[in-house]
């Protein structure tokens, strides 16, 4: 009827509506883009000039232009680390290397024995009212409260070279011990006798002559806290043998005197093997 | 051999759980391997245990042996006993060397000076520590070998840890013997004990990790950030204040494990913090109080409560200064001063 027809041409103005809509916001949306387009094209053409520019040997007032000379900023931090990393390379080689704490300096002291690197040992340092150490972690049996008595308040570097000559000391020591037990348990009899700071060393060893062997018990003292030689060596053998062995026994005993222990101790062998 | 003598033996096998017997054994030295492989180790712990004591008869053991046999079990189940840290202390230089043949005599001189009946025992372990075992007797009877104390040192060191007995009365002169024999002059308790005899050694010995700040170039570990999970819908609201707990953490309680201690007690004596208005106590008289923290591992539940969001970072000093401190019971008393607060004592 007459309702049906109404709102069929309800219906169609409606749509011719929405379509005419539609098709101005297409006109605008395409007024903006070329609006756009013509905003980039001028930064281009603005940039092809300032590139032309710079070409040509003529600075711009505006802009950044980097000189070419200068390196980029990318370039300067990669040298920075580098340096940095070298500087941490000689810190770790001299053995002692310090950082500044909030309250105080922090102490390393990196221990090695002919190029071996060895444990750290730390120490941290309070510097106010007085220098004094808050905490380390250095051995209980190294003399640190005596060196410190002696030198932490007049004279720190005095002080961090005792320290670290007594450290490395002991981890010389230490190592040759260890090498000796790692490398010759088959030469040595029973177990190498040692105390916390390696400075006494007993222990006994096979010494062969005219095919047979005969048992020889070496006693190492080491007077001086900083030194990886002994100060006193006493060989002995046992009363059974050869008078020949004696001779070989004071030779042992200067040579360990002498030479560091597991070096001496290859020598032994060594000799041991050419004469058999 | 002594029956007394086996019977300690048998009862000391039985303290070892059946699956070790063995090797205990072995580490004994005192059987030979033949005797060892005629032995049921699978059979019930008291038949075992018999058989071992007639293998001993026939090697006539004597309380020495046995002696030793016990010192080995003790080592191996040192966490079976509580263990306290002595400490030494000399005037002047320390630059002897030690004889360890001139310790263990004059130990044995002087403990059996004072007490005829006492059976000494020494064990050397690595890292230079010397195991000391006592059995007490008094002038009129014979060592009770099942009341032992034990002692360990390492030398050159002014520490020793000792893990009494019953008969708390021959401490003193342990510790004299000690004192002399290790060319000290005077020795003290310190307020340090656990059931964990390694970790009191990393304790005193410094040998837990500690953190200080260095250039030494460390090995970054791996740090236990949780992966970025694929799903960048999850977002860490307060990822930086997690960050922050775990930077404070660290710095407090360094990179490795922490030493074992199982308990720390802090004795209050301070005074009775209140309103003024409310007045509960009416005599101003300090208010006494214990405090008991236990764990089975107390350090590692400390480090682990701020990133569980159990406790504000950092914790209280009272509680993270137990391993530099070196102690794990503790008395506050009140500041004397117009500053209120209460100090730590020594």
């Amino acid at each position: 009827g007459v309702f049906a027809h109404l709102e069929m041409l309800e219906m169609r103005a409606h749509k011719a509506a929405v379509k005419r809509e539609e098709m101005e916001r297409q006109e605008e949306k395409l007024a903006r883009l070329k609006a756009r387009v013509e905003e980039l094209r001028l930064q281009r053409d603005e940039l092809r000039a300032k590139v032309d520019l710079q070409e040509k040997g003529q600075l711009g007032k505006e802009g950044v232009v980097s000189d070419p000379a200068q390196p980029s900023a990318q370039a300067v931090l990669e040298w920075k680390i580098k340096s940095l990393k070298a500087m941490l390379q000689i810190f770790y080689l001299t053995g002692i290397s310090s950082k500044l704490t909030k309250r105080g300096v922090c102490f390393s002291i990196s221990t090695a024995y002919e190029g071996t690197y060895l444990d750290s040992y730390h120490l941290d340092l309070l510097t106010q009212p007085e220098v004094r150490i808050l905490r380390h972690s250095v051995p209980i049996f190294i003399p640190l409260e005596q060196i410190a008595k002696k030198y932490l308040q007049t004279d720190i570097r005095r002080f961090m070279s005792v320290l670290s000559d007594h450290l490395n000391a002991y981890v010389g020591r230490r190592y040759q011990a260890d090498q000796l037990q790692e490398h010759f348990s088959a030469q040595i009899e029973g177990a190498l006798q040692r105390n916390s700071l390696c400075n006494l060393l007993v222990f006994n060893y096979n010494v062969s002559s005219q095919s047979k062997t005969f048992l020889f018990n070496a006693r190492l003292l080491y007077g001086d806290p900083c030194s990886i030689l002994p100060t006193e060596v006493v060989i002995s053998c046992t009363p059974d043998a050869p008078a020949a062995l004696a001779e070989t026994a004071g030779v042992h005993s200067d040579l360990f005197r002498r030479v560091a222990l597991h070096k001496a101790f290859r020598s032994v062998c060594s000799a041991e093997e050419s004469v058999a | 051999m002594d029956v007394a003598v086996g019977e300690y033996i048998r009862r000391t096998v039985l303290k070892i759980p059946r699956d070790e017997i063995r090797t205990v054994l072995q580490k004994w030295g005192f059987l030979s391997e033949a005797q060892l492989q005629s032995v049921n180790f699978h059979q019930v712990k008291e038949n075992t245990a018999r058989e071992v004591v007639q293998l001993c008869e026939e090697n006539s053991a004597d309380i020495k042996q046995a002696a030793v046999l016990d010192i080995i079990y003790n080592h191996i189940y040192a966490e079976k006993r509580m263990w306290s840290v002595y400490q030494m202390n000399r005037t002047g230089e320390a630059t002897e060397i030690f004889y360890l043949t001139d310790f263990k005599k004059k130990i044995k001189r002087r403990l059996r000076s004072a007490l005829k009946n006492v059976t000494v025992t020494f064990r050397e372990y690595e890292h230079n520590a010397i195991w000391i075992r006592i059995a007490w007797g008094t002038p009129y009877t014979k060592p009770n070998q099942y009341k032992t104390s034990y002692v360990v040192y390492h030398s050159q060191t002014p520490y020793v840890f000792i893990s009494a007995s019953v008969y708390k009365s021959n401490l003193p002169l342990l510790c004299q013997a000690l004192v002399v024999a290790s060319n000290y002059h005077d020795i003290r308790e310190m307020e340090l004990r656990s059931h964990s005899l390694n970790s009191l050694k990393d304790i005193v010995f410094k040998r837990y990790s500690q953190n200080f700040q260095t250039y030494c170039p460390r090995p970054l570990q791996d740090r236990n950030v949780e992966p970025e999970s694929a799903d960048l819908r999850i977002i860490q609201e307060n990822r930086s204040e997690k960050e922050r707990i775990q930077r404070v953490n660290r710095e407090v309680f360094g990179d490795g494990p922490q030493p074992k201690i199982e308990f720390a007690q802090y004795k209050l004596e301070t005074m009775f913090r209140s309103d003024p208005k409310m007045d509960v106590l009416d005599k101003k008289e300090p208010f006494r109080c214990l405090i008991k923290f236990s764990s089975p591992h107390l350090l590692e539940a400390l480090k682990s409560l701020a990133p569980a969001g159990m406790a504000d970072a950092p914790l209280s000093p009272l509680l993270t200064c137990i391993p530099q401190k070196a102690r794990n019971y503790f008395r506050i008393r009140e500041k004397k001063g117009l500053l209120p607060g209460s100090f730590v004592s020594p």
